[in-house]
């Protein structure tokens, strides 16, 4: 499968809140614990060798579950395969669900999710869509689940 | 660098929303012809493969840091997407029809991350505005809307502006923002020769995309946005497909 990896590697050059030296295990049977930095750039998690610039690899954080296997451990399961995880090491439980709920946030669906509570709840509470003053109302992606564009004032509906 | 292309795959194929889909033309990264693919876009991801009902993926493009662009080319219907960094790639595609290549343009250029984040901060600060507003007054009359943002104008090509439209019960007349729009694209005409030079064929966005929450006002980025959508918009309607088509109507249904 083709990609743009070039600016995906400057992606991972990017900023980012979230991240730290975890021990990290792949899925396949027989990967082991090895040390890695982690890192949390919008919704893919870079993994590089400690001091190297260009990260081992990308993982593309939706339709995954995180889940805590430990007091310091956590998992990223990947929903084609249940058993397919990624195994993450922290250093203390505070870290350790500092990282879950970051990696939940991250995810574009869950972004999208809250934009389109928040649109439908501003909507209920003023009468007004907030998305119109940017003219991207009728944009698929910001449209409640069902697929039907909300309506534009002065039509007021009860939600 | 390794991408788990089994999640990637995954990610394409589950019934997670679709924010677009359709056959566009690619041109090739190592053969220069053009050739047409079935694209996905999902979230900040572009998915490509040769048939729509194909199930492996041929590639995917990852749309952060980049910009939307119309670009010349031979081809009709032409946009590209480009990472301006030296050494970083450009892609360029071709639509088939006009309203296929705005509609493409349109949701490229609100598919990132970065741009879902800071909608949804600008989005969490309105909900608490409104549930203030709420709270602190409950036997206050109903509010009217504040309309001193940008208005809904972004696709509104004609010269007058309905009440439905604008929401109030205004005069036809006082739409100065739609005659700001109707006067900037004029300009713009006149500067199009200039626009397609070779260097600057293409308008540029005046932000960096990887400017941190916080330190960037969202209605700046919105204007930003708003104004690279809004000379597309004057240089499509200029460049001849527009000509005869002048419309009465807006683009956009109010219902």
């Amino acid at each position: 499968m083709r990609f743009n990896e070039k600016e995906l590697v400057l992606l991972s050059r990017q900023p980012s809140e979230r991240a730290a030296e975890l021990g990290m295990r792949g899925p396949k049977k027989g990967d082991v614990v090895k040390k890695r930095l982690v890192k949390l750039v919008v919704n893919f998690l870079f993994y590089f060798r400690t001091d190297e610039e260009e990260p081992i690899g990308a993982l593309l954080l939706e339709q995954c579950r995180v889940e805590r296997e430990d007091s310091q451990t956590f998992s990223i399961a990947f929903l084609d395969e249940a058993e397919r995880k990624y195994v993450f090491e922290c250093d203390t439980e505070e870290q350790c669900a500092e990282w879950i709920d970051s990696i939940i946030k991250a995810s574009y669906e869950f972004m999208r999710k809250n934009l389109i509570y928040y649109r439908t709840e501003i909507h209920r509470l003023t009468g007004k869509d907030p998305l119109e003053q940017y003219g991207i109302s009728d944009e698929a992606r910001f449209q409640v689940s069902n697929g039907r564009p909300l309506p534009t004032v002065p039509f007021l509906v009860a939600l | 660098m390794k991408i788990d292309e089994k999640v990637l795959t995954y990610f394409e194929s589950s019934n997670s929303p679709v924010d677009k889909e359709g056959y566009l033309y690619k041109k090739g990264e190592i053969k220069t012809s053009y050739q047409k693919r079935w694209f996905v876009l999902k979230g900040n991801l572009l998915f490509y493969k040769d048939r729509q009902t194909d199930r492996d993926l041929v590639g995917v493009i990852v749309l952060e840091g980049c910009t939307v662009q119309l670009c010349e080319s031979e081809e009709k219907f032409a946009f590209s997407l480009v990472w301006s960094e030296p050494g970083l790639r450009t892609y360029k595609f071709a639509a088939e029809d006009q309203a296929s290549q705005e509609s493409w343009i349109k949701a490229l250029l609100s598919a990132s991350h970065s741009y879902l984040a800071l909608l949804v901060v600008d989005m969490e600060s309105k909900y608490r505005d409104a549930l203030g507003a709420l709270s602190s007054q409950p036997s206050k009359p109903f509010v009217m809307p504040n309309f001193n943002t940008v208005q809904p104008a972004v696709f509104v090509t004609s010269n007058t502006c309905t009440s439905s439209a604008l929401g109030t019960a205004s005069s036809p007349n006082s739409c100065p923002n739609l005659q700001a729009l109707t006067i900037s694209s004029k300009t713009a005409s006149k500067k199009s020769p200039k626009l397609r030079s070779k260097k600057n064929a293409s308008v540029v966005p005046m932000f960096d995309p990887f400017q941190t929450i916080g330190e960037y006002d969202f209605n700046q980025l919105h204007e930003d946005y708003g104004k690279e959508v809004k000379e597309l918009i004057a240089m499509w309607s200029k460049k001849g497909h527009g000509g005869a088509n002048v419309q009465d109507e807006n683009l956009i249904d109010f219902g």
